[in-house]
């Protein structure tokens, strides 16, 4: 402190026991006095005339800091609670996502399993690996190959009907030449008036069907398209498309229509590939109504 | 300077009825002006601590609308005994003058209780010692540390020391 081996004088010695002297006496005055009078007394009445205001300031000053700090203390509580909120939305939308995204995976291989069951003939089930969706090559790649016993010209189906043939196979995968690529072309028949075509791919991504002799039945809006069995390589009665807009030129020896493929080649992601051989009509097998538009 | 004390023992005569409440940990609050009266007593001497003691007391009682007179004896006792402490001890050290903190609050409790029984005070001894002094005591204690390091930490960085 310093003040150790100071030189105090007797008058400073004195003066602070002087202090204390008059400070308790004056206490014992206020306090005789207010007992005596029942109460705080004049000395009470005349110091809370000057410090009640001060009072009455003070505590307005500190129930607006602790207002503003119980403010901020909320505001924080509520931020972080916004951010755990969100933060847990976001993790229950992506479990979300899953769940639905695994429903539709286990929707499209139960309908494939089934499919696979009701053929007459042996398949292999295969994985959608990559996809060309330019305008030259319309095609997709699947996890299954030459180690699979899988050759060209493979048809490959979903439960819907027909998606195309493998044109290309490699050791582990096989390239799918899909319906409407633009080489593509199919022996088909109208399945109502069994009227043989040509299911063609087009460059716009379309399926045309061609070639269908004028007389006979022909086709029309609506009907079913299912491959013919004609040329060995599909079996009769895959689903190809229904026919969605009949052409007749008039004096053409053919008609023409356009289809809408019962397969929907963007969203595939899991094929049967039809590795054994059948002489029947696989249409019966076909669930008819996965084959109505929009299902 | 005489009137920056006098700012400062009103207003922490004031703040006991205002801030202290705010800051009361269960039934305990602190005496602000108590650690106010000791600090300065060490620091200042005997008639500094003295006199702060009886101001802020007598601000004290008549706030708390108590005998008036009461908290003013007892805290100008405890402010001229902080004042004689620091005159004949080293207590520039924290470590004495929070314990000495915890101390006269225990004196300045056991002499308003002893002055208190003289008006007829009704409360029982051991009561008021467990539940009120002996809490508040180190509720001071740890105020009282925590004021004088904040104030060595803004005197450091006064003198610009803080960071050498």
């Amino acid at each position: 402190m310093g003040r150790k081996g100071r030189d105090w004088g007797p008058s400073v010695r004195y003066r602070k026991y002087a202090v204390l002297v008059s400070v308790l006496l004056i206490s014992l005055l206020f306090l005789s006095l207010g007992t005596r009078g029942g109460g705080t007394g004049k000395p009470g009445e005349l110091l809370a005339f000057f410090i009640t205001p001060l009072q009455a300031a003070l505590s307005k000053i500190q129930s607006s800091a602790f207002g503003a700090w119980s403010a901020y203390l909320d505001w924080k509580n509520a931020r972080r609670e916004n951010q755990a909120l969100r933060e847990e939305l976001e993790r229950l939308r992506i479990q979300s996502l899953q769940v639905e995204d695994t429903q539709r995976e286990n929707l499209r291989l139960r309908r494939l399993l089934a499919l696979r069951d009701r053929l007459p003939l042996s398949t292999l089930a295969g994985e959608v690996i990559a996809k060309e969706w330019g305008g030259w090559v319309r095609s997709v790649t699947v996890n299954r190959g030459r180690s699979d016993g899988i050759g060209r010209l493979t048809p490959a189906i979903v439960p819907e009907g027909l998606l195309g043939r493998v044109v290309e196979v490699r050791a582990r995968a096989a390239v799918i030449q899909l319906l409407n690529d633009p080489s593509s072309a199919v022996a088909v028949m109208v399945q109502r008036t069994r009227t043989a075509g040509v299911a063609e791919g087009e460059p716009g991504g379309a399926v045309r069907l061609k070639f269908m002799a004028r007389d006979g039945g022909g086709a029309q809006v609506g009907d079913l398209i299912v491959t013919s069995g004609l040329g060995g390589v599909f079996p009769k009665g895959l689903p190809v498309g229904r026919v969605i807009a009949v052409e007749d030129k008039g004096s053409a020896l053919f008609h023409y229509a356009r289809l809408h493929p019962v397969a929907d080649f963007a969203r595939v992601e899991e094929v049967l590939l039809l590795t054994g051989q059948t002489g029947a009509d696989l249409l019966p097998h076909f669930s008819l109504e996965l084959l109505e538009p929009g299902a | 300077m005489r009137v920056s004390l006098a700012l400062m023992l009103l207003g922490g005569g004031l703040a006991q009825t205002s801030v202290a409440p705010a800051l009361r940990i269960g039934a305990v609050a602190p005496d602000i002006p108590l650690i106010l009266t000791v600090l300065l007593g060490l620091k200042r001497g005997p008639e500094v601590g003295c006199l702060s003691g009886f101001a802020v007391g007598l601000l004290q009682d008549v706030a708390a609308g108590g005998f008036v007179g009461a908290q003013a004896l007892t805290k100008a006792l405890v402010g001229f005994v902080a004042g004689l402490i620091g005159e004949r001890l080293l207590v520039g050290n924290p470590l004495v003058q929070v314990p000495g903190l915890v101390l006269l609050t225990l004196a300045e409790g056991l002499g308003r209780y002893w002055l208190l029984q003289l008006l007829h005070f009704p409360a029982a001894f051991g009561e008021v010692m467990l539940h009120v002094v002996l809490p508040q005591a180190l509720y001071n204690g740890f105020l009282g540390a925590a004021g004088v390091l904040a104030l060595s930490v803004l005197e450091a960085h006064r003198s610009g020391s803080l960071w050498r």
